[in-house]
């Protein structure tokens, strides 16, 4: 990574830094927009808690928190934790197109060679 | 608007994932092509910022909350919606894994939604709107067009996840439309505004990290002379 490509890095780092610590604080708790439209149009839906969670898997941070510290604290936590695990992610992601693609180079080139 | 688990049917939840695969394979094909030393940490970076803001729901008018999505944003500044494709799956697998924010079942459903809706409606309605036959008469500039494109983006795939509720019964359609679209009106002046503020700093600080500004996409989106036929077409 570059000088200037860092800047921006950390640039866009610290804002997404400054969001989840604020976000805790100033998210609104009201419904988004598909929960708002379930408690309309089907009501038992959103009551029924086995149906809206049925089981199939138990997300360690559910709901952005961290039970195990709890308050605002958690949430500030959590959603710092999935910040890096995204960053993690998105950056393994490309290490892994990114090793894909010099294995296919590097076969391109043998075969080139073989038939020299 | 992300899916939880249980609003559709596993059966048809399976058909969804096998449509996001497919689109995540050409999504990884053109990100093998097209990412670089330069712009996977941007890449990286956006998919942070995108999953910090998804978490701050703002209020919206008749007690509902929204979010941004980000797709059409990563779409345009990547100039191709695969590069929307593949940040917002990303987002949306740690969401879905680590934060119970969108089922497990429902993720092929929420990337369709997000992802693909989000990212090929905002990036080709960008084009679009930027074209001089249809924004030489809209009279959209530059922002403008990226701010309306996003907005679109945002409330399409909203119209998606209310078809996909129909299909699955969970909703009835007109009355899911109505609801899923007017919501999605209203938050999408959200994603429009962020998606704006976005790309014009980029273009400010950084324009060499926008994609449009690169040599062979420069012509395409000079505005003054409309777009070029050129060999070397944008890669999308």
């Amino acid at each position: 990574m570059n000088r200037s490509t860092k800047g921006v890095v950390i640039g866009g780092v610290a804002v997404a830094l400054i969001i989840a610590i604020l976000s805790p604080y100033i998210a609104s708790t009201n419904p988004d927009g598909l929960g708002a439209t379930a408690e309309h149009l089907n009501p038992a839906l959103m009551k029924d808690n086995d149906f809206v969670n049925p089981g199939y898997w138990h997300a360690p941070f559910n709901n952005y928190e961290i039970w195990q510290i709890g308050g605002k604290l958690g949430g500030i936590l959590a959603l710092v934790l999935g910040l890096f695990i995204v960053m993690g992610v998105a950056l393994g992601v490309s290490e892994i197109i990114k090793r894909k693609k010099r294995s296919e180079e590097a076969k391109i080139i043998d075969a080139k060679r073989s038939d020299a | 608007m992300h899916i939880p688990d249980g609003f559709i049917p596993l059966w048809q939840c399976a058909i969804y994932y096998v449509i996001a695969l497919t689109f995540l394979f050409f999504a990884f094909r053109w990100s093998r092509n097209n990412l670089n030393e330069k712009n996977i940490p941007l890449m990286a970076v956006l998919a942070a910022g995108i999953f910090a803001i998804m978490s701050m729901n703002i209020p919206i008018p008749f007690g509902s909350s929204g979010h941004m999505v980000g797709a059409a944003m990563v779409a345009i500044i990547f100039m191709s919606p695969w590069a929307g494709v593949i940040c917002i799956a990303m987002v949306l697998m740690v969401q879905a894994l680590f934060f119970g924010d969108g089922g497990v079942t429902t993720y092929g459903a929420n990337v369709i939604n997000m992802g693909v809706i989000g990212s090929f409606v905002g990036f080709y309605m960008w084009q679009a709107l930027k074209h001089p036959r249809l924004g030489g008469l809209l009279n959209l500039g530059k922002y403008w067009s990226v701010g309306v494109a996003a907005w679109i983006a945002i409330f399409l795939a909203a119209c998606m996840a209310a078809v996909e509720m129909w299909l699955g019964g969970t909703f009835p359609l007109g009355l899911g439309l109505l609801y899923m679209g007017g919501y999605h009106v209203m938050i999408g002046i959200f994603e429009a505004i962020i998606t704006v503020i976005v790309v014009f700093t980029l273009h400010r600080v950084r324009p060499d990290l926008l994609a449009w500004n690169s040599k062979k996409n420069k012509d395409d989106f000079d505005l003054s002379t409309g777009p070029q036929e050129s060999e070397e077409a944008p890669s999308k």
